[in-house]
């Protein structure tokens, strides 16, 4: 805290050096040179200071300036230009457009402008417009295929905000958890997750940044451009700018934006619909003789769904209508998706944002309801934020940014045994999902569909507990997942102009919220009910001081930065959860606990310490070399040996400006190196006990099963890249092309080690994981014409991992498991392979051939769950972004695309293993359905080697033990697809009112737009009804394993946007 | 102007050069950094009543049938990790016996060091028994060893034995805090660690009789369980976090998922067992004890059959593990073997009478049972017999009659599922093929010629 207050102390003191010189008034208009138009919206800034204004809407401005002062008038595709003031009180400007647009700027590390131009490593920024086409719920999915390198795994919009992972070229540690920073106008904010591999998907709370809000997202991919971020930035920034308000007297803009999109669930999928729920395809009868539906079987192999009247589980019911009648055993073919609601999703947002001569400001409030396509589902969110302005005194400014956001959501379960997802996994194709729809009767007794079956001696039912799974309705209505959170983040930070060469500025930051998850298990349902609930804290706080110092001189230029940072982190934590049932129905409270409530208090906190230095030097516009060293000091690491530094050195040059070749607008080359790091979580250097169950009175500890390492260093990954950015013909074509090599050394792991060791994991320093690959953006406007624009952007990016080593002695490191029904898959990474290889049963097959091996049943052999099938990493992902615009129409389409990589899919497995899947009512090639006897022709055909004789067989087996017991259970070969696909992720449709029509309206623009959120799929490679494209399951860093996936949801819906 | 620069450069350096934290900062507040021998050991003896309560157990005794989602009674081969047995008992255990600061508070020191011992030697021996070799002595050393080598079983025992005599003499007087199972009673202790070496010699009965007989005479001499008093149980409560597995499963997790197989009511309700009703309770369908035939996939339900018994599934239900019944039944056997000089019978009917006052509360109904011509004692029939008996008196621990199972081939009406014979082991657990791989291929390679298989067999399984 002392070296905070120094910080503040320091920059008060500054105040103090306010230098005044003879000040005077200057005015003019700004015109364009080509036609002379006035010119609104001009910076005019008094060199050296950050004093200035803005022209109004006739061009026009006045400042008052010292009569030595230059002016520097600059605005965004004109060339900047510098008038000496020399006493004149008249100055016009005529602006020369900038046909080439070199001189972009963009933000890099710590929220340093630079001109892109001189930097040495690869950034990417994204329009916040584009990032914003489609007011996707979280924001950082709308990264998916617009910045190349950048993988993102999303989820079903059916959570609303679910989890959208970034993966940043390729995963770079072994343990998977890699995280790109995310920072917003400065401030480093959470992307934690407290969603578990199934249940309710709360999503990443990266989200919390209001889309609309978004100025522009710079993705500093690699550590030579976030070797600024230390220990933090070993996986690169995604940088988030956020809007502003403008300098200038009248410039007063307030903006309405409201979109309106009903939300759809689709792409089910596929089922059969010839046999119904049960086990045998015979009926069980009643001791009256009537039949009746096996209740008790939550799979579909059972009678032919031909409508034999029979007694359904609504007529077992004594206060149902259908008590005791016998009704047509018939299928509901569209049970599944009768389940799903139409959703809508409606977002309003209102901004207000101006300035005048020392103040900007934006203000702006969003608001969004979403009712989910699960019933009873819903997301509530407000983002309350303002960023603020203020020159105190000429050359000291405060700026503040202070964003609120609030969420407030009652999510669906997704996994295969939760909520309603399991209904693709365990179900009966004869139930009819209207019915299950009134799950409660007038006398409060809960309608399920799963139950014990009827006495043989009365023929009635009479216990109405679910036997394993509930009523979806009951789920959906009882069994409910509630979250909130309040959420603030931002910060307050002075500048100070002291010559004008040299800044200085420092800042708080700040990010701080407070996660509420609630979850209720009624009675009445199959499980024992409870209670739980939680309350999450976490605060995290920056203090920063940054000075800089830009010169030039002749043919050189200068740009130095020494800085120091501290970061605090306090988090904590209250979970409280009743045991052994709840005392009275309906009174959901830790009180009401039957047993001794299961309790966790948890306090963290970690402090980071760091001082940094950059120099960039730039020679004849044309030479650029960087070089930047960063300390940082952790308190997670071990005490006496917790100082690291990072450095990075990078080139580039502007090989355009030593030739006179007519097409190339621009060429620049680059190439990088730089050291970044990363270090663990507190508490993993010192041993601690677990606490254990209480037995009566005996207090009981245990030795946790991780093993804790008091010489833990952090890891480190050394990174080359090099690239190339050429643009010909006047800008209309752009090339940008890197290549990288990643190498992500002593990564610290908690390696899964034999558990004969006495632990199941150990912190430590291992490995090595190498990732090389290329991106490319392609950049284009094919068509210009003064009516018609085409502008289209391409990108891919292509990565290549290798885990090249373990640690000694150990050449496998897994990852994850998964294990349903005894049967075990692993994700685990093999020294010398690629990273994340799916690991699990396969079919045995016969050496020299390669067929099936068959057992003496003739049904197929598998292996142990130690078949390597492969990476689940894709090849290549991409994403193709065209914007056309026709006079004041235009279309923005956005696709994205995946290459290769693999999952399992439980759903689809479960599927076939309950006998719901199509492949399960297949016609044989004798003809006969496959669940047809064997001596009737039915049955699977199956073709292999006997494992016995070694003579090859040709058989038919019996469809249900094939699909239920062998192929459906225990080969996951079967049940493995490639994750390939191409998506038409966003499509917007929008017109903008001309100025004849806004003229006779108060307002400045208008603009009306059709937009269309996930349309469409248009190619994959799994099969229909399972998106590859959000598999992903909740924290778990990489999906590797489908199960249970909310459906697919598409919105349509209208958005309009007026300027006043 | 200077001034500013030079107070910048300071105040960065003060903002920079700090790595000293407080020193507590990294000092996990959450859990204890210490932890008394007592309450390791009795977060140990936590895991005890998993050893028995396993439907996979039950399986490979036969004692349950499935009544849906018939599987494990198939008899798949598949993988079963032993892992959590290291990680969680024997990891607290060998915590207690490394430790340098054990507290006298907690009873003496050499107590605690013996029950721990005892303790980890129990559930050692079960491991061995269930998967054949295991890492034993380069087991339990955390960082020192992630790849520990298999001992092989026999050499396993040998020191199992050791271990056990060695705990049986460093006792002291003075009871130890913090025992679930016998409320720090030393003496029970003692007698547990001669009877489970009782039982190891027994184990060896086929494959070195000489040494079972010359163990068996030692331990039954050092003094073994006298009364049902001594039994190791655990004794579960009327909590949810101390209940009986298999009142999650069936009372909780509504999975009426057991019947008692259509060998055990055979065996028990043509001769009147009195702990039948305890066992099962009669199909709801009938009223009756009917058996369902055991791995049967069609003719299946939880009407028809008799499913496991309330009082097994209630959940505060106790869960024999080493028990004075087992105790009488192997000195019949070392007395039909003639390893000792007593009477078989003698031990035979006071066997069933302890089972029978175990699982029923009361010894009635003995005499008349006993009286039962196909239960009474024939010498000319023994280790049938016997064998037959402990089987029915082992119900629900089933790996443990599993192992007599294979060491005696009793009961030996046991059916083979689909064809599928009983295994004679448990397959090693998957992932060791790539935690501990040179060990685990070696270990494999040497028992079961390289096929890590449900039917290879352990080293006293001859």
């Amino acid at each position: 805290m002392r070296n905070k207050i120094t910080c503040i102390a320091l920059l008060l003191f500054f105040q103090a050096f306010n230098m005044m010189a003879q000040q005077g008034e200057v005015s003019g208009t700004v015109t364009v040179a080509s036609d002379g138009m006035t010119l609104p919206g001009v910076n005019v800034v008094v060199k050296g200071t950050n004093q200035g204004t803005v022209t109004d809407m006739n061009g026009n401005y006045a400042i008052n300036v010292a009569a030595d002062a230059t002016l520097v008038f600059s605005s965004l595709g004109f060339e900047d230009q510098e008038q000496a003031v020399n006493g004149r009180s008249e100055i016009n400007v005529a602006m020369v457009e900038d046909l080439e647009g070199l001189d972009e700027v963009v933000v890099t590390a710590l929220g340093i402008s630079r001109d892109k131009k001189s930097l040495g490593y690869a950034t990417q920024e994204v329009d916040g417009e584009d990032i914003n086409l489609t007011n996707e719920q979280n924001v950082l999915g709308s990264l998916a295929g617009r910045v190349a390198g950048v993988q993102v795994t999303g989820s079903s919009g059916a959570s609303m905000g679910g989890t959208q992972k970034i993966k940043i070229r390729g995963v770079n540690s072994i343990s998977g958890g890699d995280q790109p920073l995310i920072v917003v106008d400065g401030t480093p904010i959470s992307n934690a997750n407290f969603s578990g591999s199934d249940g309710a998907d709360y999503g990443n709370l990266g989200q919390d940044v209001n889309p609309n809000d978004i100025a522009s997202v710079n993705v500093l991919k690699g550590p030579a451009a976030s070797a600024l971020y230390g220990i933090r930035g070993q996986y690169g920034v995604i940088m988030i700018t956020t809007k502003k308000g403008k300098k200038g007297v009248k410039d007063v803009q307030v903006q309405l934006n409201s979109s309106f999109t009903l939300e759809h669930a689709a792409d089910f999928l596929p089922k059969q619909n010839l046999y119904g729920g049960g086990s045998s395809q015979s009926f069980s009868t009643l001791p009256n003789g009537d039949p009746y539906v096996a209740v008790s079987v939550d799979e579909s192999w059972g009678p032919r769904m031909d409508g034999t009247p029979v007694r359904q589980v609504f007529s077992f019911y004594p206060q149902d209508p259908t008590y005791g009648q016998l009704t047509p055993f018939v299928p509901h073919p569209d049970n599944i998706e009768n389940y799903y609601e139409t959703g809508y999703n409606l977002n309003n947002g209102i901004t207000v944002s101006g300035g005048n001569e020392n103040t900007t400001y934006r203000l702006s409030l969003n608001d969004t309801r979403i009712e989910g396509v699960e019933p009873n589902s819903y997301l509530d969110r407000n983002n309350l934020s303002l960023s603020a302005s203020l020159d105190l005194v000429e050359n000291l400014t405060v700026t503040t940014n202070i964003n609120y956001a609030r969420n407030d959501a009652r999510r669906p379960g997704q996994g295969s045994e939760v909520g309603a997802a399991y209904l693709n996994q365990w179900f009966q194709r004869n139930l009819d999902m209207k019915r299950l729809k009134d799950y409660k009767y007038d006398d409060g007794t809960f309608l399920h569909w799963n139950l014990r079956n009827p006495s043989s001696t009365t023929g009635e039912i009479t216990n109405f507990d679910p036997l394993y799974w509930n009523n979806p309705y009951f789920n959906a209505y009882e069994n409910t997942s509630e979250d909130r959170r309040d959420r603030l983040f931002g910060d307050v930070s002075l500048k100070y102009q002291i010559t004008p060469e040299l800044e200085i500025s420092g800042a708080i930051r700040s990010d701080m919220y407070t996660q509420n998850i609630e979850s209720r298990q009624a009675f009445g349902g199959t499980d024992t009910p409870e209670y739980s609930v939680g309350k999450y804290q976490n605060k995290e706080w920056n203090y920063e001081l940054l000075a800089q110092y830009n010169k030039d001189f002749d043919e050189f230029s200068l740009n130095a930065t020494l800085g120091g940072n501290i970061f605090s982190r306090k988090y904590s934590y209250l979970y409280m959860e009743t045991v052994g049932g709840l005392s009275s129905p309906g009174f959901y409270n830790i009180e009401a606990s039957i047993d001794r409530p299961e309790t966790t208090s948890y306090l963290l906190e970690k402090q980071i310490r760091s001082a940094f230095a950059m120099v960039s030097l730039g020679y004849q516009d044309t030479y650029f070399l960087d070089a930047s060293i960063r300390n940082d000091n952790s308190s997670a690491l071990p005490e006496d040996n917790n100082s690291y530094y990072y450095p990075s050195v990078s080139g580039s040059m502007i090989f355009s400006e030593l030739t006179d070749w007519e097409p190339l607008s621009f060429g620049k080359i680059r190439a990088s190196y730089a050291q970044a790091g990363s270090d663990l979580s507190p508490y993993r250097t010192t041993p601690a006990f677990g606490v254990g169950t209480v037995y009566g009175s005996t207090n009981t500890l245990f030795v946790p099963n991780n093993l804790n390492n008091p010489d833990i260093e952090p890891s480190f990954s050394h990174s080359y890249e090099a690239g190339l950015d050429m643009r010909f013909f006047k800008n209309r074509l752009g090339l940008d092309f890197t290549y990288y090599m990643q190498k992500n050394k002593n990564q610290i792991i908690n390696l899964d080690v034999s558990g004969a060791s006495g632990y199941s994991s150990s912190t430590i320093n291992a490995g090595l994981i190498q990732n090389q690959g290329f991106e490319i953006t392609l950049t284009g406007q094919p068509i210009k014409t003064e009516d018609f624009l085409w502008d289209a952007v391409f990108n891919i990016n292509s990565n290549k991992s290798e885990v090249v080593e373990l640690a000694p002695g150990i050449d496998v490191y897994t990852y994850g498991s998964s294990t349903y029904s005894s049967v075990t898959t692993y994700l685990n990474s093999y020294e010398g392979e690629p990273f994340g290889s799916l690991v699990g049963q396969a079919y045995q097959r016969d050496e020299a051939t390669g067929e099936i091996l068959l057992g003496s049943d003739n049904m197929p052999l598998y292996t142990d769950a130690t078949h390597n099938f492969g990476s689940v990493l894709p090849d290549f992902t991409g994403g193709f972004q065209n914007t056309f615009r026709y006079k004041n129409f235009s279309l923005a389409a956005m696709i994205d695309f995946q290459g290769g990589g693999q999952f399992f899919s439980r759903s689809k497995q479960l599927g076939v293993r309950t006998g719901q899947d199509p492949i399960t009512v297949q016609i044989n090639d004798r003809g006969q359905n496959v669940r047809d006897p064997l001596e009737d022709g039915g049955g699977v055909k199956v073709t292999g080697i006997s494992a016995e004789t070694g003579e090859p067989v040709e058989a038919y087996v019996n469809a249900r033990s094939y699909y239920r017991n062998v192929v459906g259970r225990r080969i996951y070969e079967e049940w493995l697809y490639d994750a390939s696909y191409i998506k038409l992720r966003e499509v917007k449709l929008g017109y903008n009112f001309g100025k004849n029509l806004i003229d006779r309206l108060p307002f400045d623009a208008v603009n009306v737009a059709l937009i269309a959120r996930n349309p469409a799929m248009i190619w994959q490679k799994a099969p229909d009804g399972i998106d590859p494209s959000s598999i992903s399951t909740g924290s778990q860093s990489i999906s590797w394993y489908e199960s249970g996936q909310l459906p697919t949801v598409r919105s349509y819906g209208i958005n309009l946007n007026i300027t006043f | 102007m200077k001034k500013a620069y030079i107070l910048f450069l300071i105040s960065g350096f003060l903002l920079g050069s700090c790595s000293d934290f407080d020193e507590d900062i990294n000092k996990n507040p959450n859990l204890p950094n210490q932890a008394s021998g007592t309450q390791l050991i009795a977060n140990a003896q936590l895991s005890l009543p998993g050893l028995a309560s396993s439907p996979k157990g039950s399986s490979m005794a036969q004692y349950l049938a499935e009544t849906q989602y018939v599987g494990l009674t198939l008899y798949p081969q598949e993988s079963t990790s032993f892992y959590g047995y290291y990680q969680g008992p024997l990891e607290n255990l060998q915590t207690v016996l490394d430790a340098e600061d054990l507290n006298a508070a907690d009873g003496p020191i050499d107590n605690q060091l013996a029950v721990a011992k005892i303790l980890k030697a129990y559930y050692y021996w079960n491991l061995t028994d269930r998967w054949g070799d295991i890492p034993y002595s380069e087991a339990l050393q955390g960082a020192d060893n992630f790849t520990p080598a298999y001992d092989t079983q026999e050499s396993i025992y040998n020191d199992l034995f050791a271990e056990l005599k060695e705990a049986n003499s460093m006792m002291v007087s003075g009871s130890i805090t913090n025992d679930i199972v016998y409320g720090g009673d030393m003496d029970k202790w003692k007698k547990l660690a001669n009877t489970i070496r009782l039982f190891m010699a027994l184990r060896l009965s086929e494959v070195d009789p000489a040494m079972a007989k010359t163990e068996f005479s030692a331990a039954l001499s050092a003094g073994v369980f006298t009364s049902n008093d001594d039994n190791l149980v655990f004794e579960h409560l009327a909590d949810a976090n101390n209940q009986n597995y298999w009142y999650s499963q069936v009372v909780e997790r509504n999975r009426e998922w057991w019947a008692l197989s259509e060998n055990l009511v055979e065996e028990m309700k043509p001769v009147n067992d009195p702990r039948l009703a305890v066992y099962g309770d009669p199909a709801r369908e009938t009223g009756e004890y009917t058996g369902l035939k055991f791995g049967e996939e069609d003719n299946i339900g939880t009407e028809e059959f008799a499913l496991l018994g309330s009082k097994i599934f209630a959940q505060d239900a106790p869960v024999y593990l080493v028990t004075y019944a087992q105790v009488l039944f192997a000195k019949a056997e070392a007395a039909h073997r003639g390893w000792i000089e007593e009477d078989a019978e003698t031990n035979y009917n006071m066997a069933v009478e302890a089972s029978i006052e175990q699982w029923t509360g009361s010894s009635d109904g003995a005499g008349d049972f006993l009286a039962n011509p196909k239960i009474a004692f024939d010498a000319g029939n023994a280790l049938e017999q016997i064998s037959n008996q402990r089987w029915v008196h082992l119900y629900m621990f089933g790996y443990e009659a599993w192992s007599e199972w294979r060491r005696t081939g009793y009961p030996n009406d046991l059916v083979e599922p689909n064809g599928n014979e009983i295994p004679t082991r448990l397959s090693y657990p998957d992932n060791e093929a790539f935690n501990n791989e040179a060990n685990y291929e070696a270990a494999v390679g040497r028992q079961f010629n390289g096929d890590d298989s449900i039917y290879g067999k352990v080293w006293w399984d001859e």
